[in-house]
């Protein structure tokens, strides 16, 4: 992201700034491209139904030949790469939205073409030179090059700069020398191109060598290059999952990605863009599961009544729906902002992939409880669906890591503000490693608002709560500042708060902004099941900020610490009932 | 050899048909569109004569501003023209669709015109025979297999428990059934070949129309399954509702 770029909305949010002309109206994708991405979907749809078996693939743990060399002779494997290099020039929305459909069918089958496309070849994609991509991009765009990004590590995996590989300058032999080994690389089993994040030392400016990361094209055919065996995983089995060896590898210096001692930056920007992708994949896997619950729920009698007429199935299924809408608002308004290129979209990828996860995980969960015993038995696709949902709040950044990343990267916003002032803070969260861009100049310019502008009158009642708990959202942050200084860095309980603050608080505004934008298109009466669940979800979220924003200040966090720090020193649970 | 497939835009097969108020018509806010499945055959096949025979394949489809992605779709599997002639809706008479079609085909001399035997919305399965009325051609209907040689067709129909085999001269209207193929999946390196190619567009006027939809009427619900019985006993009660309830013993 340059820092050009237009800031975050959820970054000038922390500060209590509103800009919501980032947001209305609601975007939309080109007839063209739309028109395009119906007919890609037609055609996957098609080819899907003859040839993916999601449960064979389960239980097979791999992908069949056939389904492989059918997305690259369709061109699947191309999808988001420009025309130029014989890709498709997708734009990241449809992109999502066909990864929406896939993942319908299954969950390997996405995991193989997003490791490919949103992470495995993305850094060739933004910071590799002409000559790179002319020759790469055009066998991966075909598929007879299949990528994967390997950054994860044995002893690196939330703390990613603590990777141990090694790159070293030979100039004698005019190449670096690669050693070291990845952890669970998706495509692992079968890539023949990885994006490799290694550690090169680097003069510095006073002369002194530092170890810095940099990023490296490296293809199976270099001697030395060698996978383990596939992992045996609780779901996602139709991906391959890998180790991958390096051993005295020869990488030439021209397959150097970017420049060198920029890998960090080069990682995190790929995981930023690629959260995405996960987001949307994981929605379109509950939207499969969910379709197949209703199926079931709809002629299934107990108590001579169908169970769509039991009321606490029909509070799980409205509950899913509610999500899901406000869940793919985020997304697709995110998507957007990424497609415009000239905003700063790293923390709102971030919610969405916790936002969109967690909804899944919730989501399948409840698809399986509502069909009962049946859910929990392997020839129906729920267990399935659980097992496979269950990675996604863990790979592309725990959902943890990435709630720190926002609340301290707005955090972070607000006290360069303060400091800038003259208030007392100074430098708050200085050196911590995760990338974000300042908008606090930006921020300093505008007149601070707490309005945003007129929606439709039937979403009067979530525009006036999104403002006043926006509002308080600011104060909270203020708050929290004061109270904890930089110590804020260790309060990750109040990070947690802040950060879910802000996702409810931005998949609010969005869902406004697409009901809104739809009421505009089609009027009120052709909207009406979209303004039922605008509001219900609104209303659900200011009372989920509210509590969050109360537990900043009142809360259990020292008991729980505490329970936690003698629970661990007696090393298993130490009670017993007298 | 000059191929002309018609295509019709019809209704997703998963579509949930909505009715108007009056139930003078099908609501198409919400409906996906897309080719008619027959129409599919038609195309896979004169895509696989022009891989054999050369020539140029040409779609042509009647209808409104949205019947331009049933083209693009053919368009995605391979081909080389297209036609849209454009009109407000689609003409509830197949009288008048052959008419304007008649008409657009008369400009070019085509070898082969290939369509589905029917159209799964209205089912009127018409258009074949109007159009060979019209064209003053010989048609061959529900055609399962299909071979062009020597400027003569010889062609495989499906008629009830037979297969008839029958040969015509050319040109010929074929009127395309399940089983003559298996439709290409159209890719996306054909997605992008056929976003090149422009749509020419028609502007005709129609005949009136001699015949009109008075209303639509949903079929009656389904009534829920009854069980007579778990084991052998049930078999005589079965079969005595099978004979005098369901009547279809």
């Amino acid at each position: 992201m340059s820092k050009k770029a237009a800031p975050s909305f959820s970054k000038a949010l922390f500060s209590g700034v509103v800009t919501d002309d980032l947001l209305f109206p609601y975007p939309k994708l080109s007839r063209e491209e739309a028109e395009n991405l119906d007919i890609m979907r037609d055609t996957f749809r098609k080819f899907a139904d003859d040839t993916i078996d999601a449960h064979l693939i389960d239980e097979q743990a791999r992908l069949p030949d056939k389904v492989l060399q059918g997305l690259k002779e369709l061109g699947f494997m191309g999808m988001t790469i420009p025309e130029k290099y014989d890709g498709f020039g997708l734009s990241v929305t449809a992109y999502v939205k066909m990864l929406d459909l896939i993942a319908g069918y299954d969950a390997g089958v996405v995991l193989t073409i997003g490791a490919h496309l949103s992470i495995g070849l993305k850094a060739l994609l933004q910071f590799g030179n002409e000559e790179q991509k002319k020759k790469y991009l055009p066998k991966l765009a075909s598929g007879e090059m299949v990528a994967a990004y390997c950054l994860t590590e044995p002893g690196a995996g939330s703390d990613a700069a603590g990777i141990k590989t090694r790159a070293v300058r030979d100039e004698k032999q005019g190449c670096y020398i690669l050693n070291g080994s990845k952890l669970w690389i998706t495509n692992g089993g079968f890539a023949d191109f990885f994006t490799v994040f290694a550690k090169e030392p680097i003069n510095g400016p006073d002369g002194e060598v530092k170890d810095k990361i940099s990023a490296f094209i490296v293809t199976r055919d270099m001697p030395g290059v060698s996978s383990g065996k596939a992992e045996h995983k609780m779901g996602i089995r139709g991906s391959s999952t890998a180790a991958i060896f390096f051993e005295d590898v020869k990488v030439p210096f021209e397959n150097q990605l970017g420049e060198p001692g920029r890998g960090f930056k080069i990682a995190m920007e790929v995981l930023n863009s690629g959260r995405l992708g996960l987001a949307g994949g994981s929605l379109g896997g509950l939207k499969a599961v969910f379709k197949q619950a209703i199926a079931h729920i709809k002629q299934r009698s107990q108590f001579e009544k169908t169970l769509d007429q039991f009321e606490m199935i029909q509070e799980k299924i409205g509950q899913i729906a509610i999500d899901i809408f406000a869940s793919e608002s985020m997304i697709y308004m995110t998507t957007a902002l990424l497609d415009r290129g000239d905003v700063d979209y790293s923390l709102e990828s971030a919610m969405c992939k916790i936002r969109a996860t967690e909804v899944t995980w919730n989501g399948v969960n409840e698809c399986l409880q509502m069909v009962g015993g049946l859910g929990y038995m392997k020839e129906y696709p729920y267990e399935r669906a659980v097992r496979d949902a269950r990675i996604n709040p863990i790979f592309e950044g725990t959902n943890e890591i990435l709630r720190m990343f926002v609340a301290l990267s707005g955090l972070q916003e607000r006290g360069e503000y303060l400091r800038k002032l003259g208030k007392a803070l100074r430098g708050p969260i200085k050196g911590f490693g995760l990338l974000t861009d300042y908008a606090t100049s930006w921020v300093k310019e505008r007149v601070s608002t707490d309005r945003i502008r007129e929606v439709h009158s039937s979403l009067n009642t979530p525009k006036v709560n999104f403002e006043i708990w926006a509002k308080n959202f600011h104060f909270a942050v203020e708050r929290a500042l004061i109270h904890n200084g930089k110590n804020i860095i260790y309060r990750e309980m109040i990070q947690e708060r802040l950060a879910d603050a802000a996702i409810d608080l931005y998949a609010m505004i969005t869902t406004i902004s697409r009901v809104d934008t739809l009421i505009n298109e089609k009027g009120e009466a052709k909207c009406q099941r979209e303004i039922r669940l605008c509001n219900a979800f609104a209303d659900q979220a200011w009372r989920r900020v509210r509590r969050n924003l109360l537990m900043i200040d009142h809360n259990l966090d020292r008991d729980i610490k505490e329970i936690s720090s003698f629970v661990v020193e007696e090393g298993s649970y130490p009670f017993e009932v007298q | 050899m000059n191929i002309a497939v018609c295509i019709k835009q019809v209704p997703d097969t998963e579509t949930r048909i909505k009715l108007s108020e009056d139930r003078s018509r099908v609501v198409e806010d919400d409906i996906n569109f897309i080719m008619n499945p027959y129409d599919e055959f038609a195309v896979e096949e004169a895509l696989k004569l022009q891989e054999k025979n050369g020539g140029e394949v040409t779609y042509i489809s009647l209808g409104p501003d949205r019947v331009s992605s049933a083209l693009r779709s053919a368009l995605a599997m391979g081909g080389d023209k297209a036609i849209h002639i454009k009109t407000d809706k689609v003409p509830e008479d197949p009288q008048v669709t052959a008419q304007a079609l008649t008409a657009v085909l008369k400009e070019t001399s085509y070898d082969l015109v290939l369509l589905g035997k029917q159209a799964i919305d209205d089912d009127h399965a018409q258009m074949p025979s109007l159009l060979a009325e019209k064209l003053g051609w010989p048609a061959v209907t529900v055609v399962v297999k299909l071979m062009v040689e020597n400027g003569r067709v010889k062609a495989e129909r499906e008629i009830d428990g037979a297969h008839e085999i029958v040969e015509s001269s050319l040109p010929a209207i074929i009127g395309t059934q399940r089983g003559l193929n298996e439709p290409r999946y159209a890719s996306l390196k054909g997605i992008m070949r056929a976003k090149k190619i422009q749509i020419e567009e028609r502007t005709l006027t129609l005949q009136p129309s001699s015949l009109s939809v008075a209303g639509f009427e949903f079929p009656p619900a389904k009534q829920a399954g009854k069980i007579v019985g778990k084991d052998a006993s049930a078999v005589p009660e079965l079969l005595r509702l099978l004979h005098e309830e369901a009547k279809v013993i």
